[in-house]
């Protein structure tokens, strides 16, 4: 069985934010969740300055700290190395949440519905729309999936629960590649199977000095990084945003 | 043992001027806390000052989670000194035993009322904890040992240690007759009954301690075993929740010894030497939860990495300095006039009472300086720092939760002995 990861080339990446964008849309996910989300940074003093950019998915650890702390097994390990939320079974205590490093997942602090990526408020918008505010419902998103067959694709799903990135697991078992990495105009983001060795994300692991968020927390990320250094405390975010809800 | 008379002692089934009102501002603050839940089953936890960590730049963890340490931490302290007590023999104590057991059974009660308000889904909560329980969780053990075992243990040993009031009640002729009869379930007041009943709750006195030790590291341990959380992490937390346990609850329970003491008139049965006993005993948990304390922040200040430092800024001169402060200060007070009057042989109850009102202050702030400065200021990640502050929502959820602790323990002691009695 293939055991899939993700390689992201930091001297590739531009910043651009594609990503993140076709996250939302393939995922459905509530106004302010970014469960793909790029870092802008800059490091070193005037004039001697440059900027650089970090995607950021969930990093499907395998040694994984929500799943430990999971007190019903609704965050749990695929066989294939997705970290996976099973929605259904969330009782919405966040511990997953705080037990994580990276801060990649999002709680649903409200009813998702009529909340999502585009702002409904917006003049121009309801031009077009009118009186629809309904998004497009993808009905992959419901499906339940692998073979413990457990819905755990797609955000928005109902209020209380927590979602974070699912590697697009509904796209993984069609046979595609996650939406980020599928629309990356520089091809930054790859995504395969670790375990193949003739696989593209096995390979360049092997040509390239590469490293993981957070090695020393002992999380077994099944994200890598090649290219540029792990942020350290000399590194600025350019923009601090903080998202609303 | 003659019926004397037909009224039962401490008050049961009176209903003065004063307990009414008080009954009344209990139950205002306890609607109000369902009013204020309300709103959250209807909007969702948008209500609440919590957001998510990272680019939300929030605290998932907030008040709730703060009370919820808070109200298990004091409920140790009423079963531990009911079971010292019955365990060494501390006769001249008895009078504080029923009391401090209602403490716990209440505080553990309010402590898992207080999970239900955090979680999202509340209701599916009930069956997921109990359905797919995963014992490798600290969860886990908070719920089943902390919180229901505890909860279970306590109800237990009060239902035993009262069963001899309930038979003596029982023969007074009056309202509650029947539930006195039910609890008293066949008890006789024969020398071999007491012996029997004397054994049992001595060995359960001795299987609750170490089941206090557990229950309090567990809690502990939700904090102590995350490496991603600067502030968290560390071998510490365990036993620094089991003397903060200790320093919240004997304050608890020195205030409410002292109340009752003036509602009822008991200047004799709850004499100085109660006092003295409950005085030097929290004087030790608190000399030992400031040890603690200092040795941990010693080991930061002298060493930390760059998010412990970041944390450690905010705490001692950031945002959270002035709940820091606060906290030391009320700690270090009660710690001077503990060692003054134990140095000194007099006690005094006002200063005792002022202690126990200042230790629970620092309990409060210490527990939300556990539970939230980690999630806003000790990220990994570069993301922006956060902020937390609670809402209305929050804050009158707590209240409601500390006005129907109120209400239950009035509502008991109407219907109950709250003190051991001699004879009707």
């Amino acid at each position: 069985m293939a055991r899939y990861g993700m390689v992201i080339d930091l001297d590739k990446c531009t910043g651009c934010r594609a990503c993140m964008v076709a996250c939302k849309v393939e995922n459905n996910t509530p106004q302010g969740h970014f469960w793909m989300y790029v870092f802008r940074f800059e490091e070193g003093e005037y004039p001697n300055t440059r900027t650089w950019f970090m995607p950021r998915p969930c990093m499907h650890c395998d040694n994984a700290p929500c799943v430990k702390v999971c007190p019903v097994g609704a965050r749990y390990k695929r066989l294939d190395g997705l970290t996976a939320t099973d929605f259904d079974r969330c009782i919405g205590c966040r511990y997953c949440e705080v037990a994580c490093p990276y801060g990649v997942n999002y709680f649903n602090w409200k009813k998702p519905e009529g909340n999502y990526y585009l702002d409904w408020d917006d003049p121009d918008l309801a031009e077009i729309v009118g009186d629809e505010k309904v998004v497009y419902a993808n009905p992959d998103l419901d499906k339940a999936y692998g073979p413990e067959k457990r819905r755990i694709a797609g955000g928005g799903q109902a209020k209380g629960v927590m979602e974070k990135c699912t590697f697009c697991v509904h796209r993984l078992e069609k046979g595609l590649q996650p939406a980020c990495a599928a629309i990356c105009p520089t091809q930054a983001i790859k995504f395969g199977d670790l375990d193949d060795p003739e696989s593209e994300v096995s390979q360049l692991l092997r040509e390239k000095p590469h490293f993981r968020l957070l090695e020393e927390a002992g999380t077994s990320p099944r994200v890598f990084y090649i290219g540029q250094h792990a942020p350290n405390p000399s590194v600025r975010q350019i923009e601090e945003i903080t998202v609303k809800v | 043992m003659a019926v004397q008379t037909q009224k039962l002692p401490y008050g049961i089934g009176r209903i003065s001027g004063g307990w009414l009102l008080a009954l009344l501002v209990a139950l205002v603050f306890t609607v109000f806390g369902g009013y204020a839940y309300a709103q959250q089953l209807i909007y969702g936890e948008v209500v609440t000052g919590m957001r998510d960590i990272g680019t939300m730049a929030g605290a998932p963890w907030g008040l709730y989670i703060a009370f919820v340490v808070y109200f298990e931490g004091v409920s140790f302290a009423g079963i531990a000194v009911a079971a010292l007590i019955r365990l060494l023999d501390l006769d001249h104590l008895k009078p504080i035993a029923r009391m401090a057991q209602v403490m716990t059974v209440i505080a553990l009660i309010l402590g898992g009322l207080g999970v239900i308000a955090d979680v999202g889904k509340p209701g599916r909560a009930f069956i997921n904890l109990l359905k797919y329980a995963r014992p490798g969780s600290p969860f886990f053990g908070t719920l089943t040992i902390a919180i229901l075992g505890f909860l279970f243990g306590a109800l237990v040993y009060l239902y035993l240690d009262g069963r001899r009031d309930a038979a003596l009640l029982a023969k007074v002729p009056g309202k509650f007759q029947g539930f006195y009869r039910w609890w008293a379930a066949g008890y006789q007041d024969t020398p071999e009954a007491r012996e029997r009943h004397e054994r049992a709750s001595f060995w359960l006195a001795l299987a609750i301690i170490p089941l206090l030790v557990v229950a309090h590291s567990t809690l502990g341990f939700v904090f102590g075993l995350q490496v991603g959380r600067p502030g968290w992490f560390g071998t510490l937390q365990a036993p620094g929740f089991l003397a903060m346990a200790g320093v919240s609850g004997l304050g608890h329970l020195i205030v409410l010894a002292a109340i009752l003491r003036k509602v009822y008139g008991l200047e004799e049965q709850i004499d100085i030497a109660v006092f003295r006993w409950l005085s030097n005993l929290l004087l030790i948990f608190t000399a030992v939860y400031v040890y603690f304390m200092v040795v941990e922040w010693l080991t930061s200040v002298y060493s930390a990495n760059t998010a412990e430092a970041q944390l450690l800024n905010a705490l001692l001169r950031g945002e959270y300095a002035w709940i820091f402060w606060l906290s030391v200060v009320s700690l270090l007070i009660p710690l001077v006039l503990l060692i003054g009057q134990f140095a000194t042989g007099k006690y005094r109850i006002g200063w005792l009472v002022f202690s126990g009102v200042l230790v629970n202050v620092a309990a409060i702030g210490k527990r939300f300086l556990v539970v939230v400065p980690s999630q806003t200021h000790g990220s990994l990640m570069p993301y922006v720092i956060g902020s937390y502050s609670p809402t209305w929502v929050e804050i009158g959820v707590v209240l409601g939760l500390m006005g129907l602790g109120a209400l239950l323990f009035m509502l008991f002691a109407k219907v109950f002995p709250i003190m051991e009695v001699e004879e009707v």
